[in-house]
């Protein structure tokens, strides 16, 4: 692809007259362009166009079975795993199409990393392993394994909870406790970008509000794209938010888009008002 | 972080309190009527046990049985209406069920016991049975060449058959490639292989090319054959346990399906995977045809898994048991004894080895 191409991806986040209101868009971490995504023969998602500007934090929202997590899934090749699973159009990964032949799945999950939204530490590993099993399950050479496991384990607000007990077995946490740690884990192999599928749906508010402290603090370093069904949530953590609605018997797509502020505060259609006002979905 | 504080009064209150479990009271009538349901057929049985002539067997399955069925069925309809009669029939049947298969089990490793303790001494375990003939008195000779010879057997089968049969489990459920319906066939159909067949196979294959004696090693292969089904198929049910969250999990953060595999999904599948080992030298332990064509007989310790023909438990008892002579039959039953004794002790340390925590 062109660098001329790769500008137009850049812009896609805004359409019409309003674009120029909003800010000026960073340096394009990544884009999903013109996506669609079929399971079998259903069609789940329709020409998504969304761009994620280098070290800020997009949230994906809207109602249930609108094809989020299953968008959320195409951004770092996990979609492909589901027997069935088929897309088109490209996502945008540094400008390279992650989906090209040449690119290597792993290598690209290795950089953008997920925390899914049911807490999945390994039963086999301590929460230490856990921690660091990215390390191990990628062969990525990180030097200083105990500080590692101190500052990801801190940033993921579990740190004061296990330092006493990191030999324990990761499955004796609670589901809290344990969604914090695939946090960690999801840190210690250092991504550039953080997918994040409702994250925070299994945890108690304190624990949610720490989640959400680290997500601002991630993203000054990280890329962070996160689905989530509470609005409040998304107006504290998020910079960007994208509008998702599956209408009747139409697949998913995205209704609106921009910056948080302007999606929560004036929005341009009403469905999407009527949406974070909580008056469907 | 406050502290709640009470009053004297309630504080004196609560710590008189006693931990109780208000869930395990029954009510009287519930408890009357569940006695004389346990009693009155029991008697009534006992009575005629005493009085008739009617066999003991007879009476339990024709009289006491339904006895017990229509007198749990009246208590349970006396304490919850109609619909208690028909827990109390689920109830009584599957607690005589259980005891029915308790029994069963009980009375066969009681006989080898009341049979086989007779035989047993140090020098029947550790001794092997060289200068010894059948009409020789149990104070000579011993059996401890065959429990070798069955243990090296088994071992040999387990080295071969384990990596294999995880690794087809592995085939079905991780790679999912395309022959996976041709090997989950081919997989089933060897589990139907009778056991002499293996042998024959092996004898024909293996002994009777040249390629090998009759032997460990030939014996050990023969019981790999009939191994490696069990192992698979159980392998596959367990893999199949572990959920799908964990491998993306893995994936999710940059491993390849390799390392996922050996590194997060068999050891989240670690003891069910001792389970399949378990139950596959369960299948082959006990089986003599393989072993009587492929690894043969012998009087002598041997250690060697390919020189020579070798002794095993199951062959021991087989060439014993037949035999006109009362201590060769002893033999064979405290043979059949320490086979079971021998399968308990494996079984326990694989548990032992599977239970192992994680952690400190």
């Amino acid at each position: 692809m062109s660098t001329a191409e790769f500008e137009d991806v850049m812009d896609l986040d805004i359409e019409g007259a309003e674009a120029s209101t909003v800010h000026p868009v960073g340096p394009t971490e990544m884009a999903a362009r013109d996506l669609s995504v079929w399971f079998g023969r259903r069609k789940v998602l329709e020409g998504v166009n969304i761009a994620f500007p280098k070290n800020t934090v997009t949230a994906l929202i809207g109602p249930s079975g609108c094809g989020k997590s299953t968008f959320i899934r195409t951004l770092n090749r996990l979609h492909e795993l589901i027997p069935g699973a088929a897309l088109a159009g490209s996502v945008l990964y540094e400008g390279k199409d992650i989906y090209d032949a040449a690119v290597d799945p792993v290598q690209i999950r290795l950089q953008i990393g997920m925390v899914f939204q049911k807490p999945n530490p390994f039963p086999s590993m301590t929460i230490r392993g856990n921690v660091l099993a990215g390390l191990k399950l990628s062969g990525m050479k990180r030097e200083n394994h105990d500080d590692i496991v101190e500052q990801t384990l801190t940033a993921a607000g579990l740190w004061n909870e296990v330092k006493d007990r990191l030999g324990t077995a990761a499955g004796d946490l609670s589901g809290g406790q344990q969604q914090r740690l695939v946090i960690a884990r999801a840190l210690a192999v250092q991504p550039h970008v953080l997918l994040m599928d409702e994250p925070c749906s299994a945890l108690d508010p304190a624990s949610t509000l720490k989640i959400e402290e680290t997500i601002r603090e991630l993203s000054k370093e990280v890329t962070i794209i996160i689905v989530t069904h509470n609005m409040q949530q998304a107006v504290r953590v998020s910079d960007y938010t994208a509008f998702f609605l599956a209408e009747e018997g139409t697949p998913g797509h995205v209704v609106e888009q921009g910056e948080t502020t302007k999606i929560f505060g004036n929005p341009r259609e009403q469905r999407t008002l009527d949406y974070v006002n909580g008056r469907f979905g | 972080m406050s502290t709640i504080t009470f009053d004297p009064e309630t504080l004196e209150k609560l710590q008189q309190q006693k931990p109780t479990r208000p869930w395990r009271k029954k009510p009287t009538r519930f408890t009357a009527s569940v006695t004389l349901a346990v009693l009155v057929p029991a008697l009534i049985v006992a009575a005629l046990y005493l009085r008739s002539d009617i066999p003991g067997p007879i009476l339990l399955v024709i009289i006491y049985l339904p006895l017990q069925l229509i007198a749990s069925g009246i208590a349970a309809w006396a304490t919850k209406g109609t619909r208690g009669i028909s827990d109390s029939v689920i109830i009584v049947n599957s607690i005589g069920a259980s005891l029915f298969s308790i029994v069963v089990l009980v009375s066969v490793i009681g006989s080898l016991i009341v049979r086989g303790l007779g035989a047993l001494s140090p020098q029947f375990l550790f001794q092997n049975s060289v200068y010894i003939s059948p009409s020789t008195p149990l104070d000579y000779g011993g059996i401890g060449h065959s429990v070798v010879g069955t243990l090296l057997i088994v071992f040999i089968a387990s080295l071969i058959s384990v990596p294999i049969g995880i690794a087809t489990a592995v085939y079905i459920t991780e790679v999912r490639g395309r022959a996976v319906p041709y090997v989950r066939f081919f997989v089933q159909a060897m589990s139907g292989v009778p056991s002499v067949v293996a042998g024959l196979f092996i004898l024909t294959i293996v002994v009777a090319t040249g390629a090998f004696n009759q032997s460990a090693f030939a014996g050990g292969l023969a019981y790999a054959i009939l191994m490696l089904p069990t192992v698979a198929r159980t392998a596959e049910e367990v893999l199949k346990l572990v959920p799908d969250d964990l491998r993306t999990g893995a994936l999710a953060l940059g491993s390849t399906r390799a390392r996922t595999v050996l590194r997060v999904v068999i050891p989240a599948a670690r003891t069910g995977i001792i389970t399949a080992v378990i139950l596959g030298v369960a299948r082959v332990i006990g089986e003599t045809a393989p072993l009587l064509l492929a690894a043969g007989n012998n009087d002598q310790t041997v250690v060697d898994p390919f020189g020579s023909p070798i002794s095993s438990v199951p062959t021991f008892i087989f060439n014993n048991v037949a035999l006109p002579y009362p201590d060769a039959v002893a033999r064979a039953w405290g043979s059949a004894l320490v086979l079971i004794i021998l399968v308990a002790i494996l079984f326990t340390l694989a548990r032992v080895i599977g239970r192992g925590r994680v952690g400190r």
